[in-house]
């Protein structure tokens, strides 16, 4: 045996746990400033986002979104004839960071306006921040059921649906395929996140009516790497279609496993992961996209308000290729703000902000939002399929860009 | 049957590359008695730098572990005297605070350099399997679960048949005598250092290739390290890899017969039982200022 060192017992044990306790605690944004309300200051409007860890890629894409805005709005003027700035700080993907840094937003910075971070996850403790603050909170991401039973008055969604709903259209559809063509049995692993559960429960709600037997049914927790052994008693039960819930990284993981164990159901739908474009093709392998079913919530083809405007400022900002669709729903967001701040002629009562956005609808790049008095947005989500190497919209029918197949073919495209 | 050795072979296959990660974690704590707590960034350092040769170069992200583990090695070595080396003498909660800060900075370093973006390293084999009897066994763990023993048998040959590892069994031991005979505990410390860091590259270049990973990876995998090496036993070569081999296993048993939900919490629940039972861990050696302690 080879034996380095004797252990010395509880100092060295105690020295140990303290690390991993170091270890877990998450690092802190920056500090930008903020306004002090004069009429010809800039608006400034603080944001906190997970720029780094778990949700880096939608973080940083919201990001580009809000600034894509910025430009926008500057550009023509400012929000009620002010420049607008950005007060964006880093959350780490953390929930205690990001409760600190709304906080700091509101009491230390006295930013005059909020925008929401980046999923449910972290929407849920930094909207409760800006609720208890009475500032009104538009969210670009954070479609969780959890985020809008707690009966609050400042907190607005700018997607199309909640978690719960945004994989309906897809359901719907697979459920009135004919016999033969309707898959007879369905896996649903999701990742133990508030968005990417209640995303394949509503899907498996519909499914189960339409006598689409569940034969794998597992949620594993968020650090989850190692997805082998959930891929193996998938390929168990065998069944026709996954629907996996899903964030960014946990996506590729499953994917990339499912492939190595030479998985590949008939159908697949993913939630979020397929949305990230080149990310997501770089990820799994371009050839393995074809067929892959995702919700999504914006389309860069879709002839809604400003929408051309903002793919064009968007390229020329970051380059030509596809717009993820975080950017496009952080625009969006920020397109909702903005139209309750120009309604009202004002930013000093947030009350009167969040009254006009529950009586009022909103056109946005995504189409037009309006809102129940929880802030649950009322409309349907697209859905987008991987084709020949590129995303395209296949339901509903109206939005469509390319017509629907039925089979994921990995190895198909590319 | 079939699920049982499936999971088995998985579990093995995911203990290999947890023993190679952890073993340069006990090593440095063996012989400096500094818990690192970098160890994790350094292992995704190693995945950054493997991908760079793999995207860039065109090099296969397994071979070349030839070139990574040297480059990591020559950062260890360098991080050492230039970071470590001027607090060794300080109290043990100093040295937690001064790597958990060296993993900071090597986080932001690697966001700067590579970006914070979701990465993963695709050779052609990895997303394929060997079949034997109804077990799938994927490529690029087998590749990978094969380099980590052939790279911890060398390590442990270094330290069981060379006249070095008789050197930094001496300085773990009893640095005073080591140097009555000559040692040079500094040097071997150093060495010791970077030979630790450079495990943990090698075990990066694996991992790069089996995971996807961003700079912010590494809370997770020393997360997973540190309880792989007090459940093994502090400062235990064999203990880590004893302790990586169970880790592993209990992940994929969890995954399968309990719920995947589960798989991350089960082991460490299971560390904590046994140090419950051996608070010196399952290899580690208790001495007599344990009991007295007790």
């Amino acid at each position: 045996m080879v034996q380095i060192s004797r252990g010395r017992g509880r100092g060295l044990m105690a020295a140990a746990v303290t690390g991993v306790l170091v270890a877990s605690l998450a690092a802190c944004g920056g500090d930008d400033g903020g306004s002090e309300g004069g009429s010809d200051d800039p608006i400034v409007i603080g944001t906190s986002l997970p720029l780094t860890g778990e949700f880096s890629q939608p973080g940083q894409a919201a990001e580009q979104g809000y600034k894509v805005w910025q430009e926008m709005v500057n550009a023509d003027g400012g929000l009620l004839d002010r420049q607008v700035e950005l007060n964006i700080k880093d959350d780490a993907s953390n929930q205690n960071t990001v409760v600190t840094d709304y906080n700091a937003l509101i009491s230390q910075d006295k930013v005059d306006l909020l925008l929401g971070t980046f999923s449910s996850l972290l929407n849920l403790p930094a909207s409760a921040v800006a609720e208890r603050s009475q500032m009104l909170y538009v969210e670009p991401a954070g479609g969780s059921p959890d985020m809008f039973n707690r009966g609050f008055e400042y907190l607005f969604f700018a997607q199309q649906a909640t978690a719960d709903k945004q994989g309906k259209v897809f359901a719907e559809w697979v459920a009135q395929l004919p016999e033969g063509e309707k898959p007879t049995t369905a896996a649903y692993p999701t990742l133990d996140d508030p968005f990417a559960a209640p995303n394949v429960e509503g899907i498996k709600a519909i499914l189960e009516d339409a006598g689409v037997e569940t034969v794998y049914e597992e949620t594993y927790a968020i650090d989850t790497k190692n997805f082998d052994t959930i891929v193996s008693a998938m390929k168990n039960a065998d069944p026709d279609l996954v629907v996996h819930g899903a964030q960014f990284e946990d996506g590729i993981g499953m994917t990339r496993a499912m492939l190595k164990a030479d998985f590949t159901p008939e159908m697949f739908f993913q939630t979020n992961a397929p949305s990230f474009g080149s990310q997501f093709t770089e990820g799994i392998g371009e050839e393995n996209t074809e067929g892959i079913f995702y919700a999504v919530s914006h389309s860069p083809d879709a002839d809604t308000p400003g929408n051309a405007e903002f793919v064009a400022k968007y390229e020329e900002m970051y380059g030509e290729g596809e717009v993820p669709e975080d950017a496009a729903d952080a625009f969006a967001a920020a397109e909702v703000m903005q139209a309750a701040v120009e309604a009202v002629g004002s930013i000093d009562d947030q009350q009167a902000l969040a009254d006009w956005l529950h009586e009022n609808e909103v056109e946005t790049i995504l189409g037009p939002l309006s809102w129940d008095e929880t802030g649950a947005p009322q409309g349907e989500f697209l859905i987008g399929q991987w084709q020949d190497g590129a995303p395209q919209i296949v339901l509903p029918e109206d939005a469509a860009t390319a017509k629907i197949e039925r089979d994921w073919m990995p190895g198909g495209a590319g | 049957m079939t699920v049982f050795l499936q999971s088995l072979v998985l579990g093995l296959l995911l203990g290999g590359v947890y023993a190679l990660a952890a073993s340069g974690l006990t090593l440095i704590f063996g012989v400096m008695k500094v818990i690192n707590i970098a160890h994790g960034a350094f292992l995704v350092l190693a995945s950054f730098i493997t991908y760079t040769l793999w995207d860039v170069v065109g090099i296969d992200p397994l071979l070349a572990i030839v070139i990574t583990t040297p480059v990591v090695f020559a950062i260890g070595w360098a991080t050492y005297k230039v970071v470590v080396s001027p607090i060794r003498s300080a109290p043990m909660a100093s040295t937690v605070l001064l790597t958990f800060g060296l993993a900071l900075v090597l986080e932001g370093a690697m966001g700067e350099i590579w970006g914070n973006n979701s990465t993963a390293i695709r050779p052609a084999y990895a997303d394929e399997s060997f079949t034997l009897g109804g077990i799938f066994l994927p490529k690029a763990q087998v590749y990978g679960g094969l380099i980590a023993v052939a790279v911890l048998v060398v390590l442990w040959v270094v330290l069981t048949r060379t006249w070095l590892g008789r050197a930094i069994r001496a300085a773990a031991s009893n640095p005073s005598s080591a140097q009555l005979v000559g040692i040079r505990t500094a040097s071997v410390a150093a060495l010791v250092f970077a030979i630790g860091i450079a495990a943990a590259g090698a075990g990066g270049a694996i991992t790069g290739v089996l995971y996807p990973f961003v700079p912010g990876s590494h809370y997770q995998w020393i997360a997973r390290l540190l309880a792989i090496v007090v459940l093994g036993g502090l400062g235990s070569l064999n203990g880590a890899v004893l302790g990586a081999i169970l880790f592993g296993l209990a992940e994929t048993f969890t995954s399968t017969y309990v719920s995947p939900s589960w798989a991350t919490a089960v082991p460490y629940a299971i560390v904590f039982a046994v140090l419950l039972i051996r608070p010196q861990g399952l290899l580690g050696t208790r001495l007599r200022e344990d009991a007295v302690a007790a």
